[in-house]
Formats: structure tokens, C-alpha cells, sequence
């Protein structure tokens, strides 16, 4: 056992501790805390297989962009009710057999596959600037856009939240 | 790199009018505050440049930019289809109640029907999974807004939270597959994933099949089919009814060509190749042929329960798609063309349809089937444009609905599909039955109480004109349009 | 070294855990985590095979996906608190979802 394998089982139990939490925890607060681990942990994942730059936009853009958007949602649908909200889970057992029967099916194909591999693929090199220079290049269309796909959130967003004026 | 750009840019110009005009709404909604036709003008004008600039790509065949998007004759056909059914939106917009009645949020509303109309276009080319993607997302996010556009009526925002949650389930499940697939075969164009596929022979299977599948349902979800379809009725029932019928054409037709550019680029023989790996260890049509069936049977069973007109037309727009997907089995040049015919008559009958429907609506302030008794005595030329395209909608002659079903039919006897013939011309004689009870209403019933009488304008009539003389036109004269659907489908790869 | 195949496990069981959420729970918000949930299963996968492929396509799928769930997730909240503005609740059971 190695450092790299034991963080792995680390993260790995944090991940899926925090992120059955989030599914099956009563308390709303809890959930967004919890899922707010399950994201930390997916960064130290990336971290891990040495892809950086995602890890670090993971940080800013996940735990601190999404996770606070879910936040707010969560304080502005309780403010009138309480904090502590309480929420049924119904139809568990059923829902938690179907899933871990496609789970096991999907785990199966994912033993049985012989993936195309490349041998010490893997460098400590920086990856920010091959992905800046794709974002530019290959990839140009679909980064215009995505900036026309937030565009578009940004006004639907606000046209379907903001309060209508009584004129 | 920029003269590259640049020159990608000349074949890209119907998108780029569309992303400046989504701007130019934005812009002049901001500017010119209470005269919310400003902007609704420029709209209009920037989907007609769309679709002409769209129209003259014709014949081209190229990729563009790194292989994202193409520029062939099958995604120019769906632009103009998407384009002309956004157009006869923004027109029938103008009559709605719906959305005049938040006049404040008209130049969003526009620019929200640009901004889908940009997501379609991609759809319609979208050579790489990425594209794809953000294509879906970018027509969804559009419309999840939309068909919650009149937030004071209470099932419409529902309507747009079911869209919403739904759509981000089905997108996840397809982003996993896409991501299966890339590590299968380490690429995200199609071409890309074909050639992969072709060098590695059928080494992974099991996991080749639930990448696609994860995939497909993607698709399924945007076409509605079964079992995708839950959101539709409620969506449809909920959203402003201009909004439903640009749903029921547009977002369908766009989703129809997504499926059919992957399931052929992936999954078809191509490039000399003889049977692809996808197709050889899976029967693709069969399952297709089982979800058409699905598809076609429920959006029919259920629509002759309905007593609201608008969510009997939902139905009736799941049991199209059914249709259709009967025609998308037989994997051929043939079918792939079939659907193309059938769009550009469900075009016209059905958006003619939900016009009707919200005139009437505009006038007695009710969509429920009961309303329209002796509606054909009221308003002579509403019930008989309505017993027209009802007429066209169940597949009977003279009309252009006749001319669609046709050619899906003709397609699958060629193909020796004979059983799936057989369930689709049952579910036609099931589709009679409801059709004709509207019609029934129409000319044998007497109206409850003293109704509110139907009056069009010239210009209502007009428009009414635009939907029912190609409706009637396109059920005698269709050559032109079948040789135009056979070209868009000839340099696609099939045979 | 862990091999492909455990990150491959882990983001699997992960998509499943969300999709348990997206089934079971009744609050909208809570389902929005879980799409979460899947969503960064799907990111965990590209970027293990980005990683073991040597092949940055897959990284760069990553950040499409981040935008994808912000986009969705701002509509989505907008959403919930029109309808929570007039219903008080955001619970899913009073929203009917799965009739048809």
C-alpha cells in the first residue's frame, strides 16, 4: 500500500459516505453540507490523477459557484417555514434494488471490458496550458457556445425568478 | 488559425445571424423599454435571414470547425424546417393572450425563441458528442423558460420544474454514456468513434451496448418517446400554447435529426464496411421498432381520454413521433426520407391545429373539447380548416397527412416490416376515433349555452391560409417535396 | 497505482447514489443535488479516462459538463422559487410529478 492507494480508499469512502448523505439525509442543511465533501472530494480525485486544472475549477466552480447557488435556494424556499425541514423518503427499497440492479449490470460490463489502455500515459506536466490553447483552437465552437448557453440561463433565469411589478 | 476561423465562419453565417439577433432582442428589450414590438420585430427578421441564409447552404456538403458541426443537404433540410416553424410562431404570437397578457416579458420571450431556434440548428449538424450536448442544452434551457413563460398561471411553472428535472435526469444519464464511449473509444466525434470502433472489432461489447443505450435515451427524451415521454403532456398542457406547438415541431424534428445522424453515423454500414460493430451485436431496429410501437400505441390510447383539445394534441404529437420512429427502423434511405416528408406535412397540419386551438381559446376562453360544439355552424371557415387538419393528422386522402403515412409505410413493406405495417395502420384507425369526436362536436352537438362567437381578422385568416392551403396542396402535389427530402438524404452515407 | 477500472467503480456506484436521490426524494432541491451527484459521476469517469488514455479530450469534456450543470442549476433554482413564492412548497409529491 502506497500513499497514492491509500488516499484513494480515503477519498473513496469520504465520497461515497458524504454523497449517501446527501441522498438519503433529512435535513436539507445537511444534505448541501454534505454534498459540499462529496465535491471536495471529487477535486482531490483529480488532484490525484493529475489533472490540476480541473481539480482547481472544480473549487471555484462547483463548491463555490453551484453548491453556494444551491445554498441560497435552500434559505430562500425555508425562510417562511422553518430551518429545520423535514422530508419523507418514500419508495426507497424499491428504487435502491432497481438502481444497484443496473449498478451491478454496469459494473459487470465495467470488469468484463478490456479498455484501450495506454502504457505510463501519465506526466506531471501542467495541464492549463494545453487545455487554454484547445479552448482557443479545436474546441473554439463549443466554448462560444457554452458563453451563449449561460447567456441564455442568465435571462431565464432572471425572467422566471424576478417578482412581476403590479403596474 | 484566424483565416481558419474565418473561413469556417462562411458556412456558419445562419448561426451567427441568429446569435447576433438573440443579442440584438436582448439589446432592444433593454433600449426601447414598453414597446415590446421592437424587438419582436427584429426577431422576426433575424429567423428569416436564418432561414434564407440556411436555405441557400443547399447542396453543400462540409465539416466545420475541427469537425463539431457539418454542413450537409439533412442538417440544411431540418434548419429550414425549424426556421419556418419559428417564424409561424413568432407570427402566431401575436394573437396569443398568453403572451400578451405579460406584454413586459415579450422581448424575452422573442429572444428565448431565438436562442431555441440557435440550440435546433446545432442539433440539426451536430457532428460531435460535445456538440450535442451543449445543443440539447442550449434548446432546453430555452425551452424549460418557455413553457414557464406565464408564471401566473399555476401549472405553468410546474410544467417548466417537471421539464427541467426530467431533462437534467435524461442529460446526465446521456453525458454517461458519452463519457463510456469516449473511453471506449477515446474520441468524440462520430467519425472519430466509427473508426475507432472499426479497428478494434467487438472486444467490449456489453459496454458498447449500455453507452448506447445511455445515449439514446437522450434522444428519446427530446422526441418523447416511450418511456421518456412523462413530461410531455403536462409540458405540453402547461406552456403557453405558441410554446407547445413550437415544442411539438421544432424541438422534435431537431431531436429526430440528432438520432438519426448518430444511430447512422455509429451504427450503420458505411465507408465500405459491411456491418458495423454496433449493429452486429445488437438488433438497433428491433429495439427501435418495440419503442415506436410503445410510442404510437400510449400517445393514442391515451389522447381518446382527453377532453382538454391542447393535451389531446399532446397525445396525438407522442403518437407522431411513434409514427415516425416506425420509419427511423427501417434504416434505410428510404425511411430515413420518409421522415422528412412526414415533417414538413406535420409542420403545416399540426401547427394549423394549435392555431385553431388558441383562436378558439382567444374567444371562448376554453380549450376543452365540449367548447367546440356547434362550433362548425358559428364560424364556417374555423370548423372546416379544423376538419382538415384533423383529417390530415389521422393519415386520409386528400390531404397531406395521407402523403407522410404513405411514404412511412411504403418504406417499412419495402423493408419486409410487415408486422410493424400492421400495428401502424391500427393505431391510425385508433387515432380516427378521437379525431372524429372533435369533429363530431363540431357539426352534431348544439352548444351548451349561448357561446362567445368566433370572429377572425384578415390577417388571423391569412395565417390560417399559410398552415391550411399547403396542408391540402401538399396531399396532391408533393413531388417536389419528396425529390427535395430524397437529395437531403442521398450523400448521407446510407444506402 | 489503483487501476482505471476502481475509478471506474467508484464514479459508477456514485451515478447510482444520485440516481437513488432522483427516484426516491421528494424535494426538488434535494433532486437537483442529486443530478449534482450524477453529473460529477460523469466527470469523475471522463477525467479517470482522460488520465489513462493520455488523451486531454476528456478533460476538456469536463468543463462543458460544469457548464452544463451551472446553467441548469440557476434556471432550475429560478424555477423552484417562482413556484415556492406561490405555493409554499417545494415538495414534489404537491407538484405531480409522475402523472400522466
Amino acid at each position: 500500500m502506497d500513499l497514492y492507494t491509500i488516499s484513494f480508499y480515503m477519498f473513496a469512502v469520504l465520497l461515497l459516505g458524504s454523497a449517501i448523505v446527501v441522498v438519503f439525509s433529512r435535513n436539507i442543511v445537511r444534505a448541501a453540507f454534505a454534498l459540499m465533501i462529496t465535491l471536495l472530494s471529487i477535486a482531490a480525485f483529480y488532484v490525484l490523477m493529475m489533472a490540476d486544472f480541473v481539480g482547481i475549477v472544480q473549487l471555484l466552480l462547483y463548491v463555490g459557484g453551484i453548491l453556494v447557488l444551491i445554498l441560497f435556494g435552500v434559505m430562500l424556499t425555508n425562510r417562511q417555514i422553518s430551518v429545520d425541514i423535514r422530508e419523507g423518503a418514500i419508495q426507497t427499497i424499491p428504487a435502491v434494488i432497481v438502481t444497484s440492479t443496473i449498478g451491478g449490470i454496469l459494473a459487470g460490463a465495467i470488469w468484463s471490458t478490456a479498455w484501450p489502455m495506454r502504457e505510463a500515459a501519465r506526466s506531471v506536466a501542467a495541464t492549463a496550458p494545453v487545455i487554454g490553447e484547445m479552448f482557443l483552437t479545436t474546441y473554439l465552437l463549443p466554448f462560444e457556445v457554452a458563453s451563449v448557453l449561460l447567456l441564455v440561463a442568465l435571462v431565464g433565469a432572471a425572467l422566471i425568478a424576478r417578482r412581476e411589478r403590479k403596474s | 488559425m484566424v483565416e481558419s476561423v474565418l473561413q469556417n465562419l462562411t458556412y456558419f453565417v445562419p448561426e451567427t445571424a441568429l446569435v447576433v439577433t438573440f443579442c440584438a432582442v436582448l439589446l432592444a428589450d433593454v433600449i426601447f423599454k414598453g414597446r415590446p414590438r421592437i424587438p419582436w420585430t427584429i426577431g422576426l427578421l433575424g429567423l428569416i435571414v436564418a432561414g434564407v441564409t440556411a436555405f441557400q447552404q443547399t447542396g453543400l456538403n462540409r465539416p466545420v470547425f475541427d469537425l463539431m458541426i457539418v454542413v450537409d443537404p439533412f442538417a440544411v433540410f431540418f434548419k429550414v424546417i425549424v426556421a419556418a416553424t419559428a417564424i409561424l410562431i413568432y407570427l402566431m404570437s401575436l394573437w396569443s393572450d398568453e403572451v400578451k397578457a405579460s406584454a413586459r416579458r415579450m422581448g424575452e420571450y422573442a429572444a428565448l425563441l431565438v436562442s431555441a431556434t440557435l440550440g435546433m440548428f446545432l442539433m440539426a449538424g451536430a457532428t460531435n458528442l460535445l456538440m450535442i450536448v451543449l445543443a440539447l442544452e442550449l434548446t432546453g434551457l430555452s425551452s424549460y423558460v418557455l413553457s414557464g413563460y406565464t408564471k401566473e398561471a399555476s401549472d405553468s411553472s410546474e410544467a417548466s420544474l417537471k421539464y427541467i428535472l426530467f431533462g437534467a435526469v435524461s442529460t446526465g444519464i446521456m453525458l454517461y454514456g458519452i463519457s463510456l464511449l469516449y473511453g471506449l473509444t477515446g474520441a468524440t466525434d462520430l467519425i472519430g468513434i466509427r473508426l475507432a470502433l472499426e479497428g478494434q472489432a467487438m472486444t467490449h461489447t456489453p459496454m458498447l451496448l449500455i453507452s448506447s443505450i445511455m445515449i439514446l435515451a437522450g434522444f428519446g427524451y427530446k422526441i418523447s418517446a416511450v418511456p421518456f415521454h412523462f413530461w410531455t403532456p403536462d409540458v405540453y398542457e402547461g406552456a403557453p400554447i405558441t410554446v407547445t406547438a413550437f415544442l411539438s415541431v421544432a424541438s422534435k424534428a431537431a431531436g429526430f435529426a440528432l438520432m438519426i445522424r448518430f444511430l447512422v453515423s455509429t451504427a450503420t454500414p458505411s465507408l465500405g464496411v459491411d456491418v458495423m460493430a454496433v449493429v452486429q451485436t445488437f438488433e438497433w431496429p428491433k429495439l427501435i421498432a418495440i419503442m415506436s410501437v410503445l410510442t404510437m400505441t400510449l400517445g393514442n390510447i391515451v389522447a381518446i381520454w382527453q377532453n382538454n383539445l391542447k393535451r389531446l394534441l399532446a397525445y396525438s404529437s407522442i403518437a407522431h413521433a411513434g409514427t415516425m420512429l416506425m420509419a427511423v427502423t427501417v434504416f434505410s434511405q428510404n425511411g430515413v426520407a420518409a421522415v422528412l416528408i412526414y415533417f414538413v406535412v406535420y409542420l403545416f397540419m399540426n401547427l394549423g391545429a394549435f392555431y385553431l386551438v388558441m383562436l378558439v381559446a382567444g374567444a371562448t376562453g376554453s380549450e376543452d373539447i365540449d367548447s367546440y360544439k356547434g362550433l362548425g355552424h358559428r364560424a364556417p371557415l374555423v370548423g372546416v380548416s379544423l376538419v382538415i387538419f384533423l383529417i390530415s393528422l389521422t393519415g386520409l386522402p386528400p390531404t397531406a397527412g395521407f402523403i407522410g403515412k404513405l411514404y412511412v409505410f411504403s418504406a417499412l413493406l419495402d423493408a419486409q416490416w410487415i408486422w410493424l405495417a400492421i400495428v401502424g395502420a391500427l393505431n391510425s384507425v385508433i387515432s380516427l376515433y378521437y379525431y372524429v369526436r372533435v369533429i363530431r362536436n363540431m357539426y352534431l352537438r348544439d352548444p351548451d349555452s349561448a357561446p362567445a362567437p368566433v370572429v377572425l381578422t384578415g390577417a388571423q385568416t391569412v395565417l390560417l391560409m399559410v398552415f391550411l392551403v399547403p396542408t391540402l396542396v401538399l396531399g396532391v402535389y408533393f413531388a417536389p417535396l419528396v425529390d427535395w427530402a430524397h437529395a437531403s438524404v442521398a450523400l448521407f452515407g446510407i444506402r | 497505482m489503483v487501476p482505471l477500472s476502481h475509478y471506474l467503480f467508484l464514479s459508477a456506484v456514485l451515478f447510482m447514489t444520485g440516481a437513488v436521490g432522483v427516484l426516491t426524494r421528494r424535494n426538488a432541491i434535494i433532486v437537483f443535488m442529486s443530478i449534482e451527484l450524477m453529473l460529477n459521476s460523469v466527470n469523475l469517469t471522463l477525467v479517470a479516462f482522460s488520465s489513462f488514455l493520455g488523451n486531454v479530450t476528456g478533460q476538456m469534456l469536463v468543463f462543458f459538463v460544469m457548464t452544463v450543470a451551472a446553467a441548469e442549476a440557476a434556471v432550475g433554482l429560478a424555477i423552484i422559487i417562482a413556484i415556492y413564492r406561490r405555493k409554499q412548497t417545494v415538495n414534489l409529491d404537491e407538484i405531480n410529478l409522475l402523472k400522466w
